[in-house]
């Protein structure tokens, strides 16, 4: 076997097994990666691993992930997200099921203002799970509708997933590039959950929600205008080509500070130093992902890696659908048990130029891979949205997971549609501009 | 006494963290206000803003440590007994402070040595201040010595405990890693 054989087999081997073992993803990838870089020998590994990893966070457009996760802690108080609720409500609420129908089309909507699904399982479901409950729906499917329709603000920009991908890309895909390929992929998840919930509704005979009168309309509307006005501001400014996605999340803390601890009175100051704490912290798990995944990935492309998986995958098929399933399934799989942000760190490098090689644009790939592991959130045995989702309700997982499926059933199908229709992702970034 | 000076460590620590994200916040703000308000973008603030986080993401790196918020596969070693799950706990302690000693200590005193050699200035705020980089990644091996102490001090603690018999709870702040996903 040659070397670099070696390395290889080095490096799988023992990410593997610690990863098995609870060592944190982050080690994993640097201690597998120094192994493999002590195995080619010639290199002074210590130092080149340190410098992979410091050069490889030593970017601007990282910044906009503290901010937004900053930002999301601000608003995940509930005052944003109860006016959200309330404007929903006279939009999509008088329908057989209507609250449930409120809930996603909140969840869309804070989606649209911050960065993290959590936020929006916490926030929005924190307020209409309960509500549900009180309603007569069945707290299951109240906790369901919650856990998957969180999962949109991941695809509708703004996203903290989306700028690890594009920083994993190397720079191949823009921030705003992939933010606005987000929204219509992420709209359809949104309405494929409706048709599900609609559904479920009819069966059960869910009850219809309340007709507004114009009045109350205007000022439900004025009411959430603050909370809508930056979701014009954030997006805007991306799609104008205003600001930079760094900008957009610097704006985005200022506004939700100003609102939260000003307008709504719902963080104090004193609570200020825990959030700055809790966000960097978050941060700095994210940065040391980064970090040593930027090593990893440096060796393997030092190494040929993807090119010859390509190689290897593409001698077995050249059938575009048949490889693009495999790692649609791939995914699904390691969503079940990983993370998001480390599963795109990890697996971005090494699938990128296998679909590069078949004509997939970087953007499309991007949405495949989010939106698979976005429904990696809401399975057991991992899955943030789903334990969130499941605390707020005071349900178990083994309950709720019946509930779950007719939802997960939902979203594979527009996960394929999305990945066999390009145009759904790409349409948008080429009207704006972003690609040609 | 030990608990005592492991508390004034912690929060010291906290403090730069978050007092160096605030400052963060602050910096990119303002970098937005004079583009678009002021009309004369500044030219040290992004600078300020890479190095600031590289300090913010590694210092940070061994408060997430010390409060189990580092992102993990559990899903496995919960299936083992109380027992068992304390030596792989030893293990993992272990490869993260050998992996912390060898890369971010050793490997990170090369890196500021080779920088400091080779005089790397970063132009805006080197200019402004004398800034070099290898004050940057100076953050490299004082990170590096946090997470050996704090990864020593797990270790030390499970084998305590393997001795006693008893059983450490793991802290696990679920909040910390919700909050990206």
């Amino acid at each position: 076997m040659s070397t670099a054989a070696i390395a290889i087999l080095v490096l799988t081997v023992t990410f593997v097994l610690l990863l098995v073992l609870n060592v944190p993803v982050a080690f994993c990838m640097g201690i597998s990666t120094l192994l493999s870089v002590l195995v080619i020998g010639n290199l002074p590994s210590f130092l080149i691993v340190a410098q992979k990893m410091a050069t490889g966070i030593d970017s601007f457009a990282l910044l906009a992930i503290p901010f937004f996760i900053l930002s999301g802690l601000l608003m995940g108080h509930g005052g944003i997200a109860k006016r959200l609720i309330d404007f929903a409500n006279v939009i999509v609420g008088r329908f057989r099921g209507g609250l449930a129908f409120v809930n996603i089309m909140t969840c869309m909507l804070f989606g649209s203002i911050s960065g993290s699904a959590a936020a929006a399982v916490s926030s929005v479901g924190g307020f209409m799970i309960p509500l549900m409950n009180k309603m007569g729906y069945h707290r299951d499917f109240n906790a369901s509708t919650s856990i998957t329709a969180a999962t949109t603000g991941l695809l509708i920009p703004p996203s903290n997933v989306m700028i690890v991908y594009s920083l994993a890309t190397g720079g191949m895909v823009s921030i705003a590039a992939i933010f606005i390929a987000g929204i219509l992929p992420g709209v359809l998840v949104g309405l494929a959950l409706m048709v599900v919930a609609g559904i479920i509704s009819s069966r059960r005979n869910y009850g219809k929600g309340e007709h507004f009168g114009p009045k109350e309309v205007v000022i439900r509307f004025v009411k959430a205008v603050p909370a809508l006005l930056l979701i014009i501001i954030v997006l805007g400014g991306i799609l104008g080509g205003i600001f930079t996605a760094t900008e957009a999340s610097a704006i985005a803390v200022v506004y939700a500070f100003i609102l939260s601890v000003f307008v709504y009175r719902e963080v104090k100051i004193k609570e200020l130093p825990a959030i700055v704490l809790q966000c960097a912290v978050t941060t700095a798990v994210v940065m040391i992902l980064v970090a040593t995944s930027m090593a990893m990935s440096w060796f393997l492309a030092y190494q040929n890696i993807p090119q010859n998986i390509s190689a290897f995958l593409l001698g077995l098929t050249n059938n575009k659908v048949a490889i693009l399933l495999i790692i649609n399934l791939i995914l699904l799989a390691v969503g079940t048990f990983m993370d998001m942000t480390p599963a795109v760190l990890i697996f971005t490098p090494i699938f990128l130029p296998i679909v590069k090689d078949l004509g997939i644009h970087p953007l499309h790939f991007g949405i495949i891979m989010i939106m698979n592991l976005c429904i990696g959130l809401c399975t057991p045995p991992v899955g943030t949205c789903l334990f969130l989702g499941c605390g707020i309700a005071k349900t178990t997982v083994t309950k709720i997971i019946r509930h779950l499926l007719p939802f997960f059933a939902a979203m594979i199908v527009v996960l394929l549609i999305c990945t066999y229709a390009p145009q759904i992702s790409l349409v948008l970034p080429r009207l704006f501009g972003f690609i040609k | 006494m030990f608990s005592k000076v492991k508390k004034i460590l912690d929060r010291s620590l906290e403090v730069l963290v978050t007092v160096s994200m605030a400052v963060l916040v602050v910096d990119v703000v303002w970098q937005v206000f004079t583009r678009y308000v002021l009309r004369d973008p500044s030219d040290w603030t992004e600078e300020l803003a890479t190095f600031l986080m590289i300090w913010v993401g590694l210092l940070g790196a061994s408060v997430a440590l010390n409060r189990g918020a580092h992102l993990g596969i559990d899903y496995f070693v919960l299936k083992l007994s109380a027992k068992k799950r304390l030596y792989t706990e030893l293990f993992v302690f272990f490869c993260v402070a050998v992996f912390s000693l060898l890369v971010l200590v050793i490997g990170g005193i090369d890196l500021v040595r080779i920088t400091m050699q080779t005089n790397q200035i970063p132009p805006a705020l080197g200019a402004k201040v004398g800034l070099k980089m290898w004050h940057v990644y100076l953050a490299l091996p004082i990170s590096g010595f946090f997470l050996v102490l704090y990864s020593t001090e797990f270790f030390i603690e499970r084998i305590v405990a393997l001795i006693e018999g008893k059983y450490v709870e793991q802290p696990h702040d679920f909040e910390s890693t919700a909050a990206m996903d």
